[in-house]
């Protein structure tokens, strides 16, 4: 096992273990520093004294935890479920996890998920907790039928739903969950974090380089984390040039090409450099989304047009949340893009 | 991975092998051989005529055959004299390398733009009155003005469309060596809708055989079938429909259901309409359309779809008209080639990603997205961590090499 004891904030130092068992030391760094108890969540705060206060009585309800990617929802889950069960928690198959979008249809509920709901499991605790990860992913049929086994099976299950978007989750079902709030994380505690797994991993790592990660991570701790793993693993001294390296690699400057395609009027060409990335490299829609907010103030048009695009991208945001197919979507904006440089 | 397209895997090795045109073959033969003798009478051989009937197949398979190195441009490699003398030049005037023979193949010379490509077509030709290796042109239209000085100094040889029987026959022999079940009325379907272009034909063989066997039901669910006129019918239907109830009868007796036909209406809408302002109203009418489309299949609720037909068909044609009318072929969605042609990367892809989803508490897809493109990273940056973490994710060697290899 590997110790370090390492400065935090408020002026305490706290330990933090790395696991050692010998392959745990070549995880992917997000799943190495994954935080193991509550208390070592981040930013988190409101989240985790509810989840400690619900320790305490072991009143468990069905939670909705909702907040965007890299905040912590599955980690906490985890953590929750850790400090409920024991170590043994997952291999004593208390607590299972049921990810929605790899098995999204109303199937998986039926059986899957209902098998497990139904079976009392061993131990003092006689209830097994399901996490249901990006539950905002399940048709609403598939939410219907799981809202019924909510009710049909509260004394041997609880459910965690996590979920980006709590408004994709019907309302029967959000009525019957305590609706848990996850914020993107503020960026010093981003910050001190990387520097904290920088100084485990014998890194070096500049200020300017954390704060070119923090810009790009958005409060996405996971992001935040792989940026740096990758960036370290081009230098074991990490400046902001090696953290442009990395983003450069991670996207190939595709978004400013799609635009540069749609002033052109290159619909076409677009549309195929669109499916590269959707379904090819499966960058997903809202990465992209966030790539023209970020890229439309440096285009070549009027402010005017400029500030019409951002509404039309806030239309398109919108449409793809509704479940809009984000081929199609992105590739009327891109046209609307041509459009307006021809008007 | 053994993805690489069929019309590459079957084009023919030998020039026995070229399908029909036979008389073609012949002049082209007989006009080889004079060069062979060293009395060509003209130097250079222009090819013409549809898409796909074997043009450039029939000029690398004699190349194959008779062991020559093929100097290839087409016009996406040169624009201007500069270039052409650069690239076709140069090569014109060595006989051979390492003692092979050669053959310059400029393909798409009726390509060449006028504008942008100043003196590209006068290069080529005094490049033909120089040269000591035979030039073969190839030109879908040979009659356009600005080759007419080409054509003077080659040898005219026309390719005609493939009867549907040829077709047929050679997409049996692919289905053969690809061991895939195909009923002949199928392949008959598939030949007929080519007109008489392989390429084509051979593509939606590939497309179509995804699922492994070519049945009538998948025939059908691509809207390919023996009744395939009805389909391009019901295109022009759409894309010319002047009332919303027009529009609506498009579908009408169509054995395709609306997001079948949605996505061929958006896949060919981009050719329908060449003006991008006016193709950017009808793609918002589309965008509207899938959002309805959308609804149904997150609700569950069929009644929605109605909303959507008006949209994209009316929807669509009303745009349409406000451009001069003219008649452009439809296609086949691209969408469909293009996800076949994908399939073998995106397999790869996602056993990666569902490796990574099992050990670090994700989805795959979610794995995709937000772990690979950085694990991609490492590997390639850092071989040796690289090969390290692919150990403790228990990635195969052959999963670790498409990291090394991907999008570089």
């Amino acid at each position: 096992m590997r110790i370090s004891i390492i400065p935090c904030e408020a002026g305490y130092y706290r330990v933090m273990t790395a696991v050692g068992r010998a392959e745990q030391q070549e995880l992917p760094w997000v799943e190495k520093y994954r935080p193991k108890t509550l208390d070592e969540m981040v930013n988190q705060d409101e989240v985790v004294v509810t989840l400690k206060n619900i320790l305490k009585t072991r009143q468990v309800p069905h939670m909705l935890f909702a907040g965007p990617p890299g905040t912590g929802k599955t980690a906490s889950a985890h953590a929750f479920a850790r400090e409920l069960y024991g170590e043994g928690y997952l291999e004593e198959g208390l607590f299972v996890e049921v990810n929605a979008s790899d098995e999204r249809g109303i199937q998986t509920i039926r059986e899957k998920v209902k098998n497990l709901a139904r079976s009392i499991p061993f131990g003092p605790i006689g209830f097994r907790i399901i996490l249901l990860d990006e539950s905002d992913q399940l048709t609403d049929d598939a939410q219907h039928a799981f809202r019924r086994i909510m009710e049909q099976f509260s004394t041997t299950c609880r459910f965690i739903l996590a979920a980006n978007y709590a408004n994709r989750i019907i309302e029967p079902i959000q009525s019957r969950c305590a609706v848990l709030r996850f914020r993107p994380i503020a960026r010093e505690l981003v910050i001190n974090h990387l520097r904290k797994i920088a100084g485990n991993e014998d890194v070096e790592v500049d200020e300017k380089a954390l704060e070119a990660i923090y810009d790009f991570s958005e409060g996405d701790m996971r992001k935040a984390i792989n940026i740096l793993q990758a960036s370290a693993s081009i230098s074991r001294k990490v400046d902001e040039k090696t953290v442009y390296q990395v983003l450069g690699y991670v996207s190939k400057g595709e978004i400013r090409r799609l635009l540069e395609m749609g002033l052109a009027g290159k619909v076409k060409e677009a549309r195929d450099l669109l499916r590269e990335m959707l379904y090819v490299q499966g960058i997903s829609s809202s990465d992209i989304l966030t790539g023209l907010y970020r890229e439309i103030p440096d285009l070549n048009i009027t402010e005017q047009a400029k500030v019409e695009l951002i509404d039309e991208l806030g239309e398109l945001d919108f449409r793809i949340a509704e479940g809009g197919t984000p081929e199609i979507q992105l590739l009327s904006f891109l046209a609307k893009i041509a459009k307006k440089a021809r008007s | 991975m053994q993805n690489i397209p069929w019309t590459e895997k079957y084009r023919p090795k030998r020039v026995s092998e070229v399908a029909g045109n036979k008389e073609a073959v012949e002049n082209f033969l007989k006009w080889l051989r004079s060069w062979e003798a060293g009395k060509p009478g003209k130097k250079a051989a222009l090819l013409h005529g549809p898409a796909g009937v074997g043009k450039t197949s029939l000029v690398l398979a004699y190349a194959n055959e008779n062991n020559m190195d093929v100097v290839e441009v087409n016009a996406s490699d040169f624009r201007t004299a500069e270039r052409i003398k650069q690239i076709v030049g140069m090569s014109s005037q060595q006989r051979t390398i390492l003692g092979k023979k050669r053959i310059i193949l400029v393909d798409e010379v009726d390509g060449i733009a006028a504008r942008e490509d100043v003196g590209g077509l006068p290069a080529l030709s005094r490049i033909i009155d120089e040269t000591k290796v035979p030039i073969v042109m190839v030109a879908n239209d040979p009659w356009d003005q600005r080759l007419a000085t080409l054509r003077e100094k080659s040898i005219l040889i026309e390719f005609k469309r493939l009867p549907r029987t040829t077709v047929q026959a050679q997409l049996k022999r692919i289905c053969e060596a690809e061991k895939i079940e195909c009923p002949d009325d199928a392949l008959k379907s598939i030949a007929e809708r080519s007109s008489g272009d392989l390429r084509s034909a051979i593509n939606d063989l590939q497309a179509l055989a995804a699922a492994g066997k070519i049945s009538r039901e998948a025939l059908n669910a691509l809207g390919y079938r023996t009744r395939d006129k009805e389909i391009f019918a019901a295109l022009a239907m759409a894309f010319n429909a002047k009332t919303v109830r027009e529009g609506r009868l498009a579908l009408e007796g169509l054995d395709l259901d609306p997001p079948s036909f949605f996505q061929w209406i958006f896949d060919n809408a981009p050719e329908q309409i060449p003006d991008v302002r006016v193709l950017s109203d009808a793609l918002e009418k589309l965008a509207r359309a899938d959002i309805h489309i959308q609804r149904v299949n997150n609700l569950q609720r069929w009644s929605l779809m109605k909303y959507a037909i008006p949209l994209m068909t009316t929807g669509v044609a009303v745009e349409k008209r406000k451009l001069q009318p003219r008649f452009v072929k439809f296609s086949f969605p691209s969408k469909i080639r293009f996800m076949t042609k994908t399939r073998a990367e995106r397999e790869v892809r996602e056993g990666i990603a569902g490796k990574i989803a099992k050990l670090c508490h994700l989805s795959t897809r979610k794995a995709m997205r937000h772990m690979l493109p950085y694990l991609k990273c490492i590997v390639q940056k850092n071989p040796e961590e690289g090969r390290r973490l692919a150990k403790a994710l228990g990635l195969s060697s052959e999963e670790l090499s498409y990291l090394q290899r991907a999008g570089s």
